[in-house]
This record gives structure tokens, sequence and C-alpha cells, in this order.
């Protein structure tokens, strides 16, 4: 009896200490934290997230990566990728929990300044000036710079372009839209028969309606930030902005869109259900693993204006950047490595991975015979050149103001896209709905922002 | 005088085995404080500070965020809409699965009941995720399969817009609900059938009662605290319902289907407010409690009125 009391004791002992053990936080091996060995050598473990989650680009970065631990044997690179909607959800919990990366992408320009002001990510001067400043686009650079330090290093750029059907237009004996409204009219005339003209799609979980009203309203001249960075919804471009967009989609997008992504939205276009469309060079590769057979029939023009004679404009570009973040016990190795990814040869054989969806931020790879070696980029030398002229004119969404945390809160948040939906479904007044959103943004300004 | 000698010659002994015992309970009782109570601290913690999802410190701010949250006319509409989506599913899956459960209790052969049995609970055995994935893809009011089919029979003249349409909506998404859950009441229903003894439906049938009085008076009497059970747990599932409605709508269009869980999910992560997220969570959790403590002790009174 003695025995098994022993027994009994001796196991539920066994288990409450296995248990506390469990929880502590002791560390299971050492780790000096130095970064270089004794022969100069770099050393270390390093976390790299990106969300190139399409096989091309996930395997050159994951090449790339295989060269560099191969180069520098003291070196593991650990990859993990998620989605670009995970990828904002990710590092915001990474914050409290404390689980954050050495080294990542970043959405866009407004993430990198959303980053630099919750105190995150670490200035990149450093390495910018290591890869040659001058190389970069200068505007690339000032929309990631805040406090007179840069905080991302330009990877790939994109534009937003108009994209159509070739052959829909044609067929139709349809120009190409110059204006908003030769652009509706073309639209209407091509919704028929279940193809629909073009889409407008709103879902709070993304960021299309407010990309869509900013075409717009920067095509009119105006901005959906004043100069003192409140939000500005109800100004006369954006009104007449809100109603365009209201038409569109009451006359030629089909009622489903109300709720559509981003994803959604462009698997339209390329199953060839929409005629037209506005996305980046990423549509080449959608409408080639999608229905290849109308790849030969899209193509791409600059923005519609309001006027005719107004001049051609790019109401946004954005700049996918590294980032090197605060927490990292490894900076050298994030350095050495993002320099290594900007060498000629890694570098081209990660932009022709998506070749034309992303443009090299790097002006002499663009010029770079290796570069424009490419079936794709000859094939669409023409479209590359109008998203090329939109990536150099242009900056992110609200960034005419210079880059700003309020800037990436016009996108990030779905008022925009709730605005449109409360209108749409509610038949609330277009002054109002916009007046409402305009006060929501600006609350939001007031208490998000340091 | 021989009481009070036993009961002191065992209490050391008593003693060393409810240590015993404690030492057994402790991991499982470790696991409670850092699953549950911390989560639950922290989270009321949270809902009286102006913490950010994004901010590494935060301030006390007292009752602030409850006070945004009840007249935040987005919390009671989404409150409401809960309501709804909860009370609807709810009876819809009962109805649905007790009726399965009666059907297959009346079936006598082995292979059959076996069959419908395995066929009624496949809707259980998927992920919510696949389900709602699934559904989206046959209502898409573009090219989905359902919508396609009424227009080809000629029950409709264009696409019903079953997931853009405020007035279908949140019926739609019940309907989804109700095809998802009512296995799972079918099954914990027909087990519970199994128990009713046959005799007193024999009896019943010799007194002359007819099924309707046999199903008032002798099987619901037996299975009635089983289906109460249920509906506790099924109220609470329901409620905190998240994936279905977050992959097929997103609470849209225009909020008609924003349930009280999506409704916190957009205010931690997509506004990054997490007090005031905690704040209504914490709201969600009262409410409830209330409805469970209300529910247990109907239960609490059936199961005394079966003794």
């Amino acid at each position: 009896m003695k025995k098994q009391k022993l027994l009994q004791t001796l196991l539920a002992s066994t288990i409450v200490i296995s248990l506390l053990a469990g929880c502590g936080g002791a560390p299971s091996s050492s780790s000096d934290g130095s970064s270089e060995a004794a022969g100069g050598e770099l050393e270390g473990d390093i976390t790299f997230w990106h969300s190139f989650t399409q096989g091309a680009r996930m395997d050159a970065i994951q090449e790339a990566a295989d060269k560099f631990m191969e180069a520098n044997p003291g070196v593991t690179i650990s990859i993990e990728t998620f989605s670009w909607g995970d990828f904002n959800t990710r590092w915001n919990a990474g914050i409290t929990t404390g689980d954050l990366p050495d080294m990542s992408t970043a959405q866009g320009t407004g993430e990198v300044i959303e980053m630099e002001n919750a105190g995150v990510i670490r200035p990149v001067d450093d390495m910018i000036d290591n890869i040659g400043r001058d190389r970069f686009s200068q505007n690339a650079l000032a929309d990631m710079t805040a406090d007179d330090a840069t905080y991302g290093v330009p990877y790939y750029s994109h534009a937003q372009v108009m994209w159509y059907r070739t052959d829909l237009l044609e067929n139709a004996g349809l120009e190409v839209p110059q204006t908003w409204d030769e652009f509706y009219d073309a639209a209407v005339a091509l919704t028929e028969n279940g193809t629909y003209g073009a889409a407008f799609s709103c879902s709070p979980n993304d960021l299309l309606s407010a990309r869509y009203l900013n075409f717009y309203v920067v095509g009119a001249g105006g901005s959906l930030l004043n100069d003192d960075l409140t939000a500005n919804i109800t100004s006369q471009e954006a009104i007449d902005g809100i109603n365009f967009w209201l038409d569109v989609y009451e006359n030629c997008s089909p009622e489903e869109t109300i709720n559509y992504t981003v994803n959604d939205h462009a698997t339209l276009f390329y199953q060839g259900t929409t005629a037209f469309d506005f996305n980046s060079g990423f549509m080449i590769s959608g409408v080639e693993s999608n229905t290849p057979e109308i790849a030969d029939d899209i193509s791409c023009a600059a923005l519609p204006r309001v006027n005719a004679d107004d001049p051609i404009y790019s109401a946004e570009v954005s700049h996918i950047p590294l980032v090197v973040w605060e927490n990292s016990e490894h900076p050298e190795i994030c350095e050495a490595f993002i320099e290594f990814l900007y060498e000629d040869e890694n570098y081209i054989d990660f932009i022709h991975s998506v070749p034309v969806g992303m443009l090299p931020s790097l002006s002499d790879i663009a010029e770079n015979e290796d570069y424009l070696n490419n079936e794709t980029i000859q094939q669409f030398g023409e479209e590359l050149d109008v998203i090329q002229t939109a990536v150099e004119n242009g900056h992110a969404i609200g960034f005419e103001h210079g880059a700003s945390v309020q800037a990436s809160y016009l996108t990030s948040q779905g008022v925009i896209e709730e605005m449109f939906q409360d209108i749409i479904t509610n038949g609330t007044d277009v002054e109002t709905a916009a007046q409402n959103a305009e006060d929501e943004l600006n609350e939001i300004f007031e208490t998000m922002i340091n | 005088m021989s009481k009070s000698v036993t009961k002191s010659s065992f209490r050391p002994e008593t003693g060393k085995k409810d240590r015993v015992r404690w030492l057994f309970v402790m991991p499982a009782m470790l696991v409670v404080l850092c699953l549950l109570i911390y989560p639950l601290f922290s989270t009321s913690y949270y809902s009286f500070t102006d913490k950010t999802l994004i901010s590494q410190s935060a301030d006390f701010i007292g009752l602030e965020n409850y006070i945004n949250i009840l007249s935040d006319p987005d919390f009671i509409r989404a409150f409401t809409t809960t309501l709804k989506w909860t009370f609807f599913s709810l009876i819809g899956q009962i109805l649905v699965g007790f009726t399965g459960a009666l059907a297959l209790n009346k079936i006598k052969m082995a292979v059959p009941r076996t069959i419908y049995r395995i066929c009624m609970i496949i809707p259980w055995a998927f992920p919510s995720i696949a389900i709602a994935l699934v559904w989206d893809w046959m209502l898409n009011g573009i090219q989905g399969f359902i919508p396609a089919l009424l227009v080809q029979l000629g029950l409709t003249d264009n696409m019903v817009q079953f997931l853009s349409d405020p007035n279908l909506v949140l019926p739609t998404l019940i309907c989804i609900n109700i095809w998802f859950g009512a296995p799972m009441i079918m099954v914990n229903v027909y087990a519970s059938l199994q128990t009713v003894p046959q005799d007193q439906y024999e009896a019943a049938k010799i007194d002359g009662a007819n099924a309707l009085q046999s199903f008032a008076y002798i099987t619901i009497p037996h299975i009635k605290v089983v289906v109460g059970l249920l509906v506790v747990l099924r109220t609470i599932w329901v409620f905190n319902n998240f994936d279905i409605i977050f992959m097929t709508t997103a609470g849209g269009p225009s909020g008609v289907s924003r349930t009280m869980p999506v409704y916190i999910y957009e205010l931690g992560w997509t506004s990054r407010m997490v007090g005031r997220a905690s704040a209504a969570s914490i709201l969600l959790l009262l409410f409830l409690v209330i409805i469970s403590v209300l529910y247990f002790i109907v239960i609490a009174r059936w199961e005394k009125e079966g003794k």
C-alpha cells in the first residue's frame, strides 16, 4: 500500500515537474548572438518573412538564400511565407508576442511608414549607399523616408494602368478610351451576353474602392488627403469620383462584386469575364495561367483622364521593399544578404520570375540586356513601357503629400469600401456617406497615429 | 466516542490522499490557468486601456471603451444580427436534426440505417472553412452552380445574388449553418432515442395512446435533458461562429451579415483597436454566461422532474 502511494506521489510529481519544465523559458541551446566568427566570416541564424507565395518568386528567393548560405556556411536563413493579407496581421501580432523576423518584405511604401511609426524597423541608408543610391528611383526612396532616414530598400516596382481586351474593343468598333467618359461608354457597350464592361468591387477587406476612387480624384487634380494630412472624401473631385464608380457598378459590373476582394476581382479579367480592368503588369501572368487563349488579346494604356486634353498621369505606384527589423540580432547578415540579392544575376533571376509584373527598382537593370532578353518582356514590350512610365511618374495612394501613416490608413481600414457598400446597399445619400467616411478616417488617424 | 476516534485516526491519511490528488490535478489546473484564466484576465485588463495592436504600451482609460462600444450603432447592429443568426440557426438545426434522428430511429434494417447515418453526418465531417468556400463557389452570383441552375430551370430570370443581395445574405448564411450543424444534433438525439425503453411505448399503445401522445409523453421527457445540453453547446458555438460568415461574406455587404465575432475581429485586426475589441469580447462573454446560466437552471429543473 505504501509502495503504491509512493509510486502515485512520484508519478504526480514527475508530471508536474515535466509541465513546469515545459513552461519554462530555459534555452535549449546556447546562442552567443555574435554575427562574425573569428575569421571575419558571417555566422548566425536569421528569419526572413516574405509574401512571395507564387511558385516562381518563392523559388527564386529560396535559390538566392541557398546560394548565400553556401557562400557563408555559418549562416542559416529560415524563410517563412505569408499571403499579403496575412502578412500585416502577422507582424501586428508579432509586436505584442515578440515573434518578429530579422528581415522581411513589406506590402508597399505605406506599410513601411506604418512599421517605422510603430518603431519596429531600422534605417537602411547604409545598404542603399552600398548598392548605389543613384540606381534607385528618387520617388521610391522618398516614399520610404521618414525623419531623414530611409527605412526600406525598394526591391521591385509596379504601377496601376488600364487593361483592356483588344479583341472585344475591335469587334465592337471601339477605340481605346482616353477619358473616363469614354471608358464608361465603352464599358456599357461591352456589357452583354455574360461579359461585363468592368467590375467595381468594394469588399472592406481590401482596398479596391479606395484605389479606384483615387484614380479618378488624382486624375481630376485632387487628393484623398488634405495638406494637413486629414482625410478628404468630400471634395468635388471625390464626390464626382464616387458618383462615377457608382454608375460603373450599376451599369457595367456584376452585382456580386460588392463583396469582392482584389483576387476575386482580378480573376474576372483573368477568366475573360470583364473587358476592362485596372491592375499592374501582374495581369499578364494572371491571364496566362487562367485563360492562356486570351493572352494575345490583352493590352494596357495609361489611366483615363477627366478631359481629353488633361496630361497623362499616374495615380498609384507600388515599390515593394525589403526591411530590416529592429529586434534583429544579426543586422549584418541581413545587410549582406540584401546586398547579395541585388547582385545583377540574382536580381535579374528574381525579376524574371514574374516578367512585366515586377519591374526592376534599379534603373540600370531596366536597361540591362540580360534583363530585356526575356520572352514575356519582349512580347509585352509596349505594355512594359506604359507601366514603366507610370512607375516613374507616380506615388503610392495619398503620398502626393509625402510619406505618411495617414496615407496608409486610407487603404487599410476599409472605410472607403464601407462607404460604397452603404450607398449601394442602404441607398445612403452620396454626400452624407462621404462625410461619414471622412469623419471616420479622421477619427482613426487621431486614435492610431502617435 | 468511537466515532471521534475513527475520525481522528483517518485524518492524516485523508490529508496525504488529498495532497496526492492535488498533485494529479495540478497539471490540468495549470493548463486551465494558462489557457483560460490568463486570456480572460488579459482581455479584461486591455478592455480598460487604449491598447492598439501596434502600440507597445497602453494607458488606463477606465470605461471609455465600453461607453464607445455601447454607443456604436455598428455594435448594436452586429449584436442584433448575431441574435437572429443564432436563434434561426438553432431552431433550424434542431428541427432538421430532430427530424433526421426520428427518421433514422424508424429504420430497422442495419445497412440502410448505416448508409443514411453516414450521409447525414457528412456536412459535419467537413472543416467549416472548406464548407464556406464550397458554398461561396456554388452560390456565386456570376458563375455559381445554384443561381445558374435556377435560371436554367426557369425559376428565376436572373442570377440570384444569394451572397450580395442584402435581403438574402443572412437567410442564406443561416441555411448553410443549418445544413452544417443539424447532423450533430441528429447524432446526439438519435443516441438518446436509443435509450428510451421500448416497453413504455408498448404500454402506451395498449392504453390507446396515439403516436403524437407517445412522442409528447414518452420520447420528449426522456431526451429533453440531452437536447437541452445540446442547445446550450450549440448556442455558444453558433453565437461565436466566425469562419462560415467571414469566409463567405466577411460580414457584408454593408454589415448586414456582420455578427459579433466578425465585428470584434474587425475592431482588433483591421482597426487594430485591441482595447475596444477586448471590451466587446467581455460584453459578449457576459451575455453568453447569462444565457448559459439560464439554460442550466432550466435543465436542472428538468433533471429534478425526471428524478
